[in-house]
């Protein structure tokens, strides 16, 4: 047990975790991650095997990249308290006995006689240093005044506060993985959804998207409302950067889309022999509706936003924005299709129409709808609060360690034969040059003082 | 008179400084270097005004693309230079650091960077921008000086090695001491703009305080090495040339984070 804890409280150890963790995460920039078994075997041929073996796929969540910063804690921790406790003993239970030639060994130290008596010497040392803000424990014994002048004394714990603000980060990233979870939905105006292990539902009252001038996307709102028991609780309009919160659950504005499996599409007939005909239909995906011409009934089979024949010559959408809308039709006459085929919105000319009996009804895709969604992703995190928390130790740590400098000055007074010898030294962890000024400035100024 | 206008002054400016600097750098003229840091501090002001002028006009915080983010980084080196070189006075390293300042703005002016202000996406849309961007940046300048100053060390130090005279006070022991300072400002500032701030913005817009995102990793990155620097300076009492070359890996990694992560790495940051 012990060996196991000086080998945890070791540096050495701290710096080789460092440099282990930073190499592996600079692999995992360069290989990418959470992708496809095909895109590695695509990329790494015969080496992708071994890479998802070996977790380099997922490094950043696989079980040694975890038992690294495992082991990083334990010794951030062990290192800390192991330090702590003389640390701790020396700010607050500090020696008030002091030997003159330790003082005099000391890299910053001095000595002084004034024609004063011992206790009017101390007395001036005390409201020397009171005036530059150091606090002061005396101790008396066998005729020798042991001065203890500290300042800025919690500047010492710098380095313990940061690595507890590493820890609570630490632990707050354990309960945010075990914890925690994030989904997304889409949702359409005026749909509810029920959220995932909660005892409320989400309803999307408006869902809209703002431009900028220049057309491109200023903001996306969604104004959700948060229903219990089928009661309206509260509502508010979540943007990017402006999320809903209730009850440890996050509400987020991701994405958005249309519902282009449930369009609704304007059609327009028209005859190429009889110019004054034209017959508009509105019907929905899977409906036939008929015609006043002819006893013909038509239905709507597909639809898709941005029409491509893919690789194998099939009708697929290269994206969900309607950049060539695109819709296929039958038509049926008396229990006959006479004719099927594709239109498009964008180029009402090159409708293809395989037709099965002489027609010259000609059809265009004029309109088309769908219902807009807002795309909301759900997150819970139990560990955000921990992370805050650990951020804000950290950083008072750090300004403790850098800004907030320890500084120590020992003094022995002693009676030499009338007179009142004062032998002082000096200790600064840190700026060093700024404290020997300032202990020079304190003994110019006690020699000057009558 | 405009943004650019400004711009391009506080290039001259800058260059003008560079220019001063050199002669006192070889022909030993201290005069040439004091008016070489005025004029990097009429650089500054314009270089200020230049800023304040392009976020009013784009009604935005000024680094949201390459171009103003480039223009940003040189201000906040300057800044960073000229609070330094009042505080410990490192006039020698002048020079060097108007080279890297002037490399940043010319990178800025290159016609590779589009200049013209694009109304913000969504996501940017937030005052986290200001916060995140700017102190992450100024954290960067600071590493930058200590940067120079510890390239500086080592060839101060080879030099009093091989007995040559040391120069006018910047001694390779001072150097070494100033690059720590740089660290001990910006390490802070970093650690807040980028991590702290970092976080906190991707929570509120992304829905995750961490996502492993390459810009993400490789900050996480830089301030691994940073704190490889401070461990290893503090606990281990390295100094010196080792401590140098840690802090020179440890620029390079922020300069990787703030460049290279934008052209080689895809990812979540690739607004600028």
């Amino acid at each position: 047990m012990k060996s196991i804890i000086r080998f945890f409280s070791s540096v050495k150890l701290a710096i080789f975790l460092i440099i282990i963790i930073t190499l592996t995460s600079i692999l995992g920039t360069f290989i990418p991650q959470q992708r496809s078994v095909a895109e590695y075997a695509a990329r790494y041929d015969q080496y992708s095997n071994l890479l998802i073996r070996l977790e380099v796929t997922d490094l950043y969540h696989s079980w040694w990249y975890i038992s690294l910063l495992f082991l990083f804690s334990l010794n951030i921790l062990i290192c800390t308290l192991s330090r702590f406790t003389p640390k701790f003993r020396r700010a607050f239970r500090p020696k008030l006995e002091f030997e003159k030639k330790n003082l005099l060994s000391a890299k910053i130290n001095d000595r002084i006689k004034k024609s004063w008596s011992i206790d009017s010497s101390e007395e001036g040392v005390k409201k020397e240093l009171s005036s530059r803000h150091y606090r002061i424990k005396v101790n008396k014994k066998d005729g020798r005044t042991h001065l203890l002048a500290r300042k800025k004394i919690l500047g010492l714990f710098g380095s313990d506060i940061v690595h507890l603000g590493l820890l609570v980060i630490l632990l707050g990233a354990i309960f945010s993985g075990m914890g925690g979870f994030r989904t997304s939905i889409n949702i359409s105006e005026g749909q509810i959804v029920p959220v995932l292990n909660a005892d409320f539902k989400l309803q999307l009252d408006k869902f809209e998207t703002e431009y900028w001038p220049n057309g491109s996307v200023k903001d996306w709102k969604s104004t959700l409302t948060v229903l219990e028991n089928d009661n309206p609780i509260l509502t508010k309009t979540v943007e990017v950067n402006h999320p809903l919160s209730y009850k440890g659950f996050v509400f987020y504005q991701s994405s958005y889309g249309w519902d282009w499996e449930n369009p609704t599409l304007e059609i327009r007939a028209t005859k190429n022999t009889d110019p004054s005909f034209t017959e508009i239909m509105r019907l929905k995906l899977g409906e036939k509706v008929k015609m006043n011409e002819g006893n013909i009934e038509i239905s709507l089979l597909h639809f898709v936003p941005d029409f491509i024949l893919n690789e194998r010559n099939e009708v697929a959408t290269r994206s969900l924005e309607p950049n060539n809308p695109a819709a296929f039709l039958e038509g049926w006459q008396d229990g006959e299709k006479i004719f099927s085929g594709w239109i498009f919105a964008k180029y009402p000319d090159f409708a293809r129409m395989h037709s099965n009996v002489e027609t010259d009804l000609k059809f265009e895709l004029k309109g088309y709808e769908a219902a807009q969604y807002s795309g909301i992703q759900m997150s819970k995190d139990p560990g955000v609060n921990y992370i805050w928390a650990g951020c804000v130790i950290l950083m008072l740590g750090l300004c403790l360690a850098f800004f907030w400098f320890s500084r120590e000055i020992k003094i022995i007074l002693e009676d030499d034969q009338g007179k009142a010898e004062i032998i002082a030294s000096g200790l600064a962890a840190k700026s060093k040059e700024a404290f020997t000024f300032e202990f020079e400035n304190i003994f110019t100024s006690l020699r000057r003082s009558k | 008179m405009n943004e650019s206008t400004l711009f391009l002054i506080t290039f001259i400016l800058y260059i003008l400084a560079a220019f001063f600097y050199f002669i006192f750098l070889f022909a030993k003229r201290e005069k040439s270097a004091n008016t070489g840091f005025r004029i990097a501090c009429l650089g500054l002001l314009v270089h200020t005004l230049a800023l304040i002028w392009r976020t009013i006009e784009s009604g935005h915080a000024p680094f949201t693309n390459m171009y103003e983010s480039l223009s940003f980084l040189a201000w906040a080196s300057i800044l960073a230079y000229v609070i330094i070189e009042g505080k410990y006075k490192i006039r020698k390293a002048g020079p060097y650091f108007m080279l890297i300042v002037i490399g940043i703005m010319a990178l800025a002016s290159s016609p590779l960077m589009p200049k013209e202000a694009t109304p913000l996406v969504p996501a940017l849309q937030s005052y986290w921008l200001w916060l995140h961007v700017s102190v992450t940046l100024l954290g960067e300048a600071f590493f930058a000086v200590a940067f120079i100053t510890s390239i500086m060390y080592i060839i101060a130090d080879s030099r009093e090695k091989k007995g040559i005279a040391k120069g006018s006070g910047l001694t390779s022991e001072k150097l070494d001491s100033i690059s720590y300072r740089c660290v001990a400002v910006g390490f802070p500032l970093f650690t807040l703009g980028g991590l702290v701030f970092g976080m906190v913005w991707a929570y509120k817009a992304w829905g995750t305080y961490w996502s492993w995102d390459p810009k993400e990793t490789w900050s996480l990155i830089t301030w691994f090495v940073f704190a490889l620097y401070l461990h290893t300076r503090i606990v281990m009492g390295w100094k010196g040339g080792r401590s140098a070359f840690i802090n020179i890996l440890g620029f390079l990694a922020a300069l990787f984070t703030y460049f290279g992560v934008n052209y080689l790495l895809a990812g979540l940051h690739t607004y600028a």
